[in-house]
């Protein structure tokens, strides 16, 4: 069952996508709406047949297609609790952007929808991968139907856009493989029976002292994180996030930010953390300052944005590096939060540039000086607006509030070892300058609402009286785009007044993956560093000692 | 139908017993214990009404009713919450002698556990649980009581005084009302301290959408922004000083927190950072929400907003929160002495400070908002004094005087076409149905003015009594400013009373034809302000109508409550015991519940002893009248006597070089805001410009682009290699890459 829904998850979009390849250009949209649907309803299916909630394992799906056995390659599929979930936020929010581009999207339409298919395809089985060259292909190939989709559909620097976000990518995502590959290396070299790309295999290999040194496990996670970092994004590899998200087209800005962002921060949770503890550690305080700087510097820098897209897309990295925060706090709190972060920060930045792209539609602008005011004109947009705005600065009762809540303790509460369950290096002074973020997330997403949605009326001087007639869309929003947002706004509500569904079951996923980890932050504590420690011993003396149970108590 | 007939007998138990016994006299040790109590989870629908009236209202509003509909829904659902509450409140009281908190848990809200992997792991800390769970003690009961009391009857003025919106924003306005109270319930009710963030954000969400209410005009857009940001500050705070408890104590939930926080006290645990910071954090809390110094700034700016909700959030209830949160964790600063007198001097500085701007304002609506921000540094005065009694006792009878000031503040802007400048008007206890506003405004007045045997009068002696009780010498001192706050008081009370109510009268319209000007933009073609003609011709043809019945019965029902808020005191006076008292010491507060200091005794020597008064409160009751009447005597003459006194007097100031800053500081709020302005935001604001920048410039142009072209003008070497299809760059640079790195990778190993 589960097998069978699996391959069907992967090999319907892409069937789609041909099957619009051949069809007549006007029922492309509607075959893109139907599959994307369809699929949707499939991974309700899928996840409703899951059987990995409670354990909290990576359920094997046993779907493996040999592809080249001899180097142990093969389309191997499995599913963790984390995994699912992130399907589902996929495929919801899929049939939204493509019910959202029905008017926007006027030429070439084929090609439109079909890429996205494609998109959907690879993004799918980068959450369902079990083996690292399925995942990284999927990981990779994610990038030519996103730049295609930008380089035609999107806006006037459209060219250079799509251009940067693919170099950006593909020279962040080639240390990642590089990582891959060496492990595979390594394994085949030290187990000797043979290749294996199986992703399991290969985390425990590597996360297995006896296997892999402390400066080979550092120079992994360093590897594996390049490619993660990019795609998260960190701050000073962000810049292409701004110009991707400026001018892809509404549709590509919601699954951009909505799923293939989380490529990295899953890619950290389900690869990177497990895989190479010794170099989470060692480099946990460098990346949570990395965060902090991310949180406050694009925070700033969204201040003083006139473009109300562009202003989204900074927040996105303020809040990715928040989420990101949670994770590196090492503990169960705060990785929950960074889980719930994902979700969440899909849910509600998509339908913020959903939104946007409403309002692109209807005035041909993104300038905040040139709109303002708009609920006097589109009351039922400025709900949907300002509805998904608090969502997104985390205010209790909705989405946000619940992995931004738990993101903060978990890191404040981090190097208090017996109040989280596990030690973790960061701490309450991280978690006080992260709260500066939250502040200013305050200012600049309430100064968009002052200027966008309230305030006097600001319309564009030459559209006032010729484009409402010119295009077919009503003044305020239409039922089409109100039964767009009405879901998200639904499933908003929804977790921010019980998320405990989605907090129960990813428990003891995080648990397994975090499982090496409370004693190597401990001999880190005493030593300063676990690659180099400072009393200068050799890396076989500091391994023998990390097996002993004998450290003291550190508070 | 049985339960009202069980409602009905509920009430006669109660006026049977006159006092609940939940509340009866015994002296309590210690916080009891809270019971669950799954029987009432009916409790529960006190928080649902509102969250249906809120749906209902959003309903009309997409529906676009034109009618009163949502006012009605909206009053109906919240007289339907008050009554449950007191029912609540009935039902409680039959149980003998001092009871415990009731817990009631509706559903889980956040329930995060782990098993704990670490060696030392302590088994409290293995999970984080924040349940949607009510937590009703007598504390719970009265905070509830008078919110969705004042809530209800507010709601029924504003029915009418928004009438002129109906259809517009109308629905809009009671959504938000909505979905205030709820949040407020849950701030209240709340059995843990997440569900408390969350009611704590939720009521400054409905601060900003209806301080933000007149949307299109741009003082009231920033008013709502700035109170937002503000109290994000605070809350800041407050969820830092929340995970530091959670850290210390191992547990948000009330029950569990006390019980921890009194063996904390009792074992003398160690002083580390992180258990010292905790009441600051949350202090820092409650100040951005009660609007404290250094984050009161926001609260006159929210006069933007409709009035009625000046009265209920602004003053009466949201304001308050911050109070409430102190007493609710009391045992927790009880812990920390030092912390508690940081309280009582920063809301006595508050005091004073918003006096003496309230001294120099001509708006009557921000007068009443700096004597909203005096009168809630008297609350934490009294906090940090040790009463907490006297601190409650203040919220709650300051919540019926300032709701009653607010509301009449309200009517004559309602029917003076949105006059507030006390210069513009005169007389208005002649003018043709303005007479009920006039006396009951009155009577407000005097309330805040404290004047003898008023509620305010006895709500305030009691915590400056307490102030000049303490050994403290610091306290004394803290007392003595508090008298010469309450003179103050008294003569702006008055200077409004006696300038817009007494007098001959005089009068001219305000600029804002409130029923007209929203009409004027709902055209097609609107331009975001106003026409001027239909102002003028509104003008012309204007004269002041009094308020019809839902107001002046509104009026008159809450200045009811105001006299009657001191009927508590006065049973105390005739040797009963005080009803506010005596929930404040079934409560988490407890130990601020008695009138006199720690130890009980009378004190034979006070800091008011020179006055040959044995009694401390006694003592405190004539000096602050002597100051009080000082005050309003001032007033008298120069705002109704002789009121060319008055710019004399100003003139005379300014005249003078050397006393020429105090008029301007005054009526300039002492520039608090423009240097907030100047050493926060501008900076803040040349960073974010610094960091756009940098950005932009160098991390995306210098390092990104520069690394970028470095390959690009090698690939220039290759180029004939290239068919320009991107698949092919793609699979080549992989293939490539990846190649090349394997090999590097395999030679390292080789070494390794």
């Amino acid at each position: 069952m589960l097998k069978s829904l699996s391959y069907l998850l992967l090999l319907l979009p892409m069937l789609s996508a041909v099957a619009i390849a051949f069809a007549p250009t006007k029922s492309a949209k509607w075959i893109a709406a139907a599959s994307t649907s369809v699929i949707f309803a499939i991974s309700v299916m899928f996840a409703w047949a899951f059987t990995g909630w409670s354990s909290g394992a990576i359920a094997p799906l046993d779907a493996v297609t040999p592809i080249l056995p001899e180097f142990g390659i093969n389309i191997s599929l499995g599913a963790s609790s984390v995994g699912v979930m992130l399907i589902l936020l996929t495929a919801f929010l899929m049939p939204l952007a493509m019910i959202g581009s029905f008017t926007a999207i006027r030429e070439r339409e084929k090609e439109y929808y079909a890429w996205f298919l494609v998109l959907e395809a690879t993004m799918l089985g980068v959450f369902l991968a079990r083996d690292a060259v399925f995942f990284y292909t999927c990981f990779e190939f994610s990038l030519v139907p996103m730049y295609f989709l930008i380089a035609i559909f999107g806006g006037a620097e459209r060219r250079a856009a799509s251009i940067k976000f693919f170099i950006y990518m593909f020279f962040g995502s080639v240390f990642t493989l590089a990582g891959l590959i060496y492990m595979a290396v390594q394994y085949k070299l030290q187990i000797g029976n043979g290749w294996s790309f199986d992703l399991d295999t290969l985390v425990a290999f590597s996360s297995n002292p006896e296997h892999m040194s402390k400066s080979q496990q550092f120079w992994i996670f360093v590897l594996l994180m390049t490619g993660f970092a990019v795609k998260v994004p960190f701050f000073p590899v962000h810049t292409w996030l701004p110009l991707a998200h400026d001018q892809a087209p509404t549709a590509g800005s919601v699954i951009l930010a909505g799923a293939l962002l989380k490529f990295g921060t899953y890619g950290v949770y389900r690869i990177a953390l497990p895989a190479a503890p010794v170099g989470a550690i060692e480099l946990d305080q460098f990346f949570a300052i990395i965060c902090l700087i991310g949180i406050v510097n694009a925070a700033l820098i969204c201040w003083v944005q006139h473009d109300v897209k562009k202003l989204i897309a900074y927040s996105s990295v303020s809040h990715l590096c928040f989420c990101m925060l949670g994770m590196f706090s090492l503990n169960s709190v705060g990785t929950t939060g960074a889980f719930m972060y994902m979700i969440n920060h899909g849910l509600s930045t998509g339908a913020l540039f959903l939104c946007i792209g409403m309002i692109y539609e209807r005035y041909h602008t993104k300038d905040m000086d040139k709109l303002g005011g708009l609920f006097r004109r589109m009351p039922v947009w400025s709900f949907f607006m300002v509805f998904f705005t608090l969502s997104s600065l985390g205010l209790p009762g909705l989405n946000g509030f619940v992995g931004e809540f738990l993101c903060l303790m978990g890191c404040f509460t981090a190097d208090v070892d017996a109040v989280a369950g596990y030690p973790g290096l960061l701490g309450p002074w991280y978690a006080i300058i992260a709260v500066l973020g939250l502040i200013v997330s305050a200012m600049y997403l309430l100064i968009m609402l002052g200027k966008i949605v309230w305030g006097p009326l600001r319309e564009p001087l030459d559209h006032a009286h010729t484009s409402h007639a010119a295009s077919a869309l009503p003044r305020d929003l239409s039922l089409r785009e109100i039964s767009i947002l009405t879901p998200i706004a639904l499933v908003s509500l929804f977790i921010g007044f019980y998320p405990n569904p989605m907090l129960a079951p990813i428990g003891k996923d995080i648990e397994e993956s975090l499982a090496s980890y409370p004693k190597l932050v401990e001999e880190y504590r005493q030593n300063g560093s676990l690659v180099w420690p400072e009393s200068a011993k050799s890396d076989g003396v500091a391994r023998t000692e990390l097996d002993t149970p004998t450290m003291a108590k550190s508070r | 139908m049985i339960e009202l007939a069980s409602l009905s007998n509920l009430t006669a138990q109660a006026l049977g017993t006159f006092v609940p016994a939940i509340l009866s006299d015994a002296t309590s040790n210690g916080i009891p214990a809270s019971i669950a109590a799954p029987e009432l989870r009916w409790a529960g629908l006190i928080l649902l009404l509102p969250v249906i009236s809120a749906v209902l209202c959003g309903l009309c509003a997409a529906m676009r009713v034109k009618s009163k509909l949502p006012g009605l829904i909206t009053a109906v659902s919240l007289v339907a919450s008050f009554g449950l509450t007191l029912w609540l409140f009935l039902s409680l009281s039959n149980a003998d002698g001092p009871v415990a908190a009731r817990t009631v848990h509706l559903f889980d809200w956040i329930t995060l556990s782990w098993e704990p992997t670490h060696q030392h792991a302590a088994t409290r800390w293995t999970s984080v649980t924040a349940p949607f769970a009510l937590y009703i003690d007598s504390l719970t009961l009265l905070w509830m009581l008078f919110v969705t009391g004042l809530g209800s009857l507010i709601a029924i003025y504003a029915t009418e005084y928004m009438e002129s919106d109906v259809g517009k924003g109308y629905a809009r306005f009671f959504g938000c009302v909505s979905i205030f109270l709820f949040a407020m319930g849950a701030l209240v009710m709340g059995g843990n301290l997440i569900l408390l963030y969350l009611g704590w954000e939720g009521v400054g969400l409905a601060s900003y959408l209806l301080v933000g209410y007149y949307y299109t005009k741009p003082s009231a857009v920033d008013a709502a922004k700035k109170a937002f940001i503000m109290n994000r500050i605070g809350d800041a705070g407050l969820a830092l000083g929340i995970f530091l408890i959670w850290v210390n104590y191992g547990s948000l939930e009330y029950s569990a927190l006390f019980e921890a926080m009194q063996g904390a006290g009792a074992d003398g645990a160690s002083a580390s950072w992180t258990r010292e910071a905790i009441p600051y954090l949350i202090m820092l809390g409650a100040f951005g929400k009660s609007a404290q110094f250094p984050l009161f700034t926001w609260l006159p700016d929210a006069m933007e907003g409709p009035t009625p909700v000046s009265a209920l959030i602004h003053a009466a209830t949201m304001v308050t929160a911050g109070v409430y949160l102190i007493a609710r964790l009391y045992p927790l600063f009880e812990l920390h002495p030092h912390a508690l007198e940081t309280v009582a001097w920063i809301g006595c500085f508050t005091a004073l400070l918003a006096a003496t701007i309230g001294m120099a304002q001509y708006d009557i609506k921000r007068v009443f908002a700096y004597s909203t921000v005096s009168q809630l540094g008297y609350m934490f005065l009294g906090l940090g004094v040790g009463t907490s009694f006297g601190a409650v006792y203040h919220v709650f009878t300051h919540a019926f005087f300032k709701a009653l000031l607010f509301l009449c503040c309200g009517a004559i802007m309602h029917g003076m076409a949105g006059q507030l400048d006390l210069r513009k008007m005169s007389g208005l206890r002649n003018v043709k149905g303005f007479g009920i506003i006039s006396w009951t405004f009155l009577v407000g007045c005097l309330c805040l003015a404290a004047f003898p045997f008023s509620s305010g009068y006895f709500s305030k002696d009691a915590i400056i009594g307490q102030a000049f009780a303490s050994d403290n010498p610091n306290f004394n001192f803290l007392g003595w400013v508090a008298v010469l706050t309450a003179g103050l008081t008294s003569y702006y009370a008055f200077r409004v009373w006696f300038r817009v109510c007494g007098g001959p009268t005089k009068y001219e319209a305000g600029d804002e034809v409130h029923s007209d000007a929203d009409e004027a933009h709902d055209d097609d073609h609107g331009h975001g302000h106003a026409p001027a003609a239909t102002t003028h011709h509104a003008a012309e043809h204007w004269h002041p109508h009094g308020p019809r019945i839902a107001i002046n019965a509104v009026l008159l029902v809450i200045c009811a409550g105001a006299l009657l808020a001191a009927v508590p005191a006065y049973n105390a006076m005739s040797g009963g015991s005080n009803w506010v008292q005596r929930m404040v010491a079934h409560s988490s507060a407890f130990e601020g519940a008695q009138l006199h200091d720690a130890h009980g005794a009378e004190h034979a020597h006070h800091a008011l002893s020179f006055t040959g008064i044995q009694d401390v409160h006694t003592a405190t009751s004539v000096v602050a009248s002597v100051f009080g009447m000082a005050g309003l005597l001032i007033a008298l003459y120069l705002h109704l006597l002789n009121r060319s006194a008055a710019d004399h007097l100003r003139n005379g100031l300014l005249s003078n070089s050397l006393t020429r800053w105090l008029p301007i500081a005054m009526e300039n709020k002492w520039y608090v805001d423009e240097i907030y302005h100047w050493t926060f935001r501008v900076p803040l604001w040349a960073l974010a410009h610094v960091s756009h920048f940098a950005d932009k410039n160098l991390i995306d142009g210098v390092v990104v682009n520069g690394v970028a072209r470095l390959p690009m003008d090698l690939a220039r070497l290759f180029q004939p290699l290239y068919n320009g299809v991107l698949q092919g760059y793609a699979a080549t640079m992989a293939g490539g890459l990846a190649l090349i790195l394997a090999w590097v990778f395999w030679i390292w190993m080789q070494g390794v």
